[in-house]
């Protein structure tokens, strides 16, 4: 009780609070503008804030996370093409409700729901973070081990690709991470006789290679892409009628957005997903899905904004990213010394309030910023291509050299954004690459702690119940939908019909 | 996943992507038997080169997989805008050695031409005013010392 009030008082701070609305006003501006998104946004921005003192600075990207995670609703719904891809169930229904001539209503309960699903959201992460902090407290390091050996395997699982491409992006990722000098024999390893690589790869200028510089060329092929924008009066709230037939999807796609969102690795775009089908599953009138049913916008746009209250829990409890811009504001922990994990509750329990109330703010925020200035942030959209994306690369390149003042961070940015175009091209997740580089150096100690503490026998890990439970997690992660699969098409499992 | 037919009706099956990277996987095996190891009683439950060599095993096992079972087919040609694109990020860094921010300028208003723009304040937008914007952001606010180079010369001196 007494971290959460401390917490509070850590954010009563004018600058502070200053900061949060310029944050979310910038959030909202990311989010809607098509090709941007949360993780984007938060790559790009993660530079300007090391100079900040840490609450202000993890405070700011958590800002662009919810903010951005909200306004991919306004492009989705006036232009048909989602701001961000946690959006895009909403296009679905938001859009066809705007040619109606109903743009603001389409809005209004974009903006509602997505009020209460992250208010909701970060109730829970209140509320589960700290349980889950206290029960890792007692954690081993084999157990930590085989924990991040799980958060690893369920990149598997990320996006519509081949789960094998996603794991072998995160073992690349793991790879990249073993550059440098190691912490444990302080032996030099892939450094090629460079000084700068010695501390190993920075974490930013990847991210901003890979999800700000890969999406610049991948734009380019979108040149020709034309945008039909819907005009919009005003944004209109809910009547007492769309209340009544929204509330149960609410409530609904908010925990749906809440638990996928716990998941290590999944984010908001899967959180929509599934928020929007389960909506239509159990609407009373699912042939309404489509054509502008607003318990579709409510079901995708509650569950995608929940999912970024979800995504911190591990984030914060577990050190372990619960989604891609979760990455990003991990690096942005790691960057400023935090080391995320369940002695931050003990240790540093104010820091850890003060960001849990600037998401609640942040979620209030966009509310009034989405009631007030949707129309004017609908405008963005009309910004040329040729003059943001420029404009994104300029930032990219003065980012990346930004934090440690080296032209081989530039160079490792611009070689990500190529091998990152590359990698999406072929289907490879460019996600599983930075998680795999953040959780490498993680991984790679503990399984050193772990072998000595068990004299090498790396086989007494399974004696420990927690590991056994984590490992059999890593198998079904890995195994249990190809398995589940081969089953339902085996015809003697299949039921007559 | 999408799969793609070659006009015969065959599957096409690309093993150039799996086979780069089985021979930077073998290249990296290689770094690392040149790694230095330490005495068993410093080496921390590991030597330096096994936690990277274990990563490498999965690696080659998780592409020896993708060559074996993988059925996904060459993607659609890249664009000659997006190729012109790459092209110009792999010069740009010759053009930062240079100057940063002149390198800054060159590829934003090429950039932006390339896409199409032509009018003349959206080209200046994106030659001068971001440029010099985010140089006088990072320089005065977050006191950051870009390299020097021929333009940045000019603020330094």
């Amino acid at each position: 009780m007494d971290a959460l009030l401390s917490g509070l008082g850590a954010l009563a701070d004018l600058h502070l609070l200053a900061l949060i609305l310029a944050a979310t006003f910038g959030g909202v501006l990311v989010g809607a503008l098509p090709g941007l998104n949360a993780t984007t946004g938060a790559a790009l921005l993660l530079p300007f804030t090391i100079t900040m003192e840490p609450i202000p600075a993890i405070a700011v990207l958590i800002t662009i996370y919810c903010a951005a995670t909200f306004a991919g609703a306004i492009t989705a719904i006036l232009i048909n093409t989602p701001g961000t891809s946690a959006s895009a169930t909403t296009c679905l229904d938001g859009y066809p409700l705007a040619q109606r001539g109903e743009a603001g209503r389409a809005l209004g309960i974009a903006t509602v729901s997505s009020t209460i699903g992250g208010v909701i959201s970060v109730i829970c992460l209140m509320a589960a973070a700290p349980l889950l902090a206290r029960a890792a407290y007692n954690f081993t390091p084999p157990e930590y081990f085989a924990l991040t050996v799980f958060g690893l395997s369920m990149l598997a699982t990320i996006g519509e690709g081949s789960a094998v491409k996603n794991l072998l992006a995160g073992a690349v990722g793991v790879l990249l991470a073993t550059v440098g000098i190691d912490l444990l024999t302080t032996v030099e390893r892939f450094t090629f006789g460079f000084n700068e690589l010695s501390e190993g790869i920075g974490f930013v200028p990847v991210m901003i290679g890979l999800f700000g510089i890969a999406e610049l060329i991948a734009q380019a092929g979108n040149l020709t892409q034309k945008y039909q924008r819907i005009k919009m009066k005003a944004l209109r709230l809910p009547s007492l009628a769309d209340y009544r037939k929204i509330w149960r999807t609410i409530l609904q796609s908010s925990g749906i957005g809440t638990f996928i969102g716990i998941l290590p690795a999944e984010g908001a775009t899967v959180a929509s997903m599934i928020g929007y089908n389960e909506a239509r599953r159990w609407s009373k009138t699912p042939e309404e899905f489509g054509k502008g049913a607003i318990e579709g916008i409510a079901g995708s746009e509650a569950a995608n904004n929940s999912a970024t209250g979800g995504a911190m829990v591990p984030t914060l409890a577990l050190g372990i990213p619960g989604s891609p811009t979760a990455a990003v504001i991990l690096a942005g922990l790691m960057v400023h010394g935090i080391r995320p994990g369940p002695t931050m509750f003990t240790e540093q329990a104010t820091f850890a309030f003060a960001i849990f109330w600037a998401m609640l703010l942040v979620n209030v925020l966009f509310f009034f910023i989405g009631l007030f200035g949707a129309k004017v942030f609908a405008r963005v959209t009309l910004v040329p291509m040729t003059i943001l994306w420029p404009t994104v690369f300029t930032f990219s390149i003065v980012g990346a050299y930004a934090l440690d003042q080296s032209m081989i961070d530039v160079w490792i940015a611009l070689v990500a954004g190529l091998v990152g175009y590359i990698m999406r091209r072929h289907g490879y997740s460019v996600v599983p690459l930075a998680i795999g580089l953040i959780l490498g150096g993680i991984l790679e100690q503990r399984l050193g702690q772990s072998l000595v503490i068990l004299d090498g026998q790396w086989w007494r890990m399974l004696a420990s119940p927690l590991c056994l439970l984590f490992f059999t997690l890593t198998a079904l992660a890995l195994f249990g939908k190809p398995l589940w699969r081969r089953v339902g098409d085996n015809p003697e499992h299949r039921r007559p019909s | 996943m999408p799969t793609f037919t070659r006009p015969g009706g065959r599957r096409s099956r690309p093993r150039w992507v799996p086979l780069v990277i089985l021979a930077l996987a073998a290249g990296a095996f290689y770094l690392t038997t040149t790694f230095d190891e330490v005495p068993a009683i410093l080496k921390r439950g590991m030597q330096p080169a096994d936690f990277p060599q274990l990563m490498i095993g999965l690696i080659a096992g998780l592409a020896l997989w993708l060559l074996w079972r993988e059925r996904s087919g060459e993607p659609p040609a890249v664009p000659r805008i997006v190729s012109i694109t790459m092209a110009m990020l792999i010069i740009f860094p010759f053009l930062a050695l240079v100057d940063l921010f002149g390198g800054l300028a060159i590829f934003s208003v090429a950039l932006s031409f390339l896409w199409g723009e032509r009018r003349p304040l959206a080209l200046a937008t994106v030659a001068l005013l971001v440029p010099l914007m985010v140089f006088f952001l990072f320089d005065i606010v977050f006191e950051i010392r870009f390299p020097r180079g021929i333009l940045t010369n000019l603020w330094y001196d």
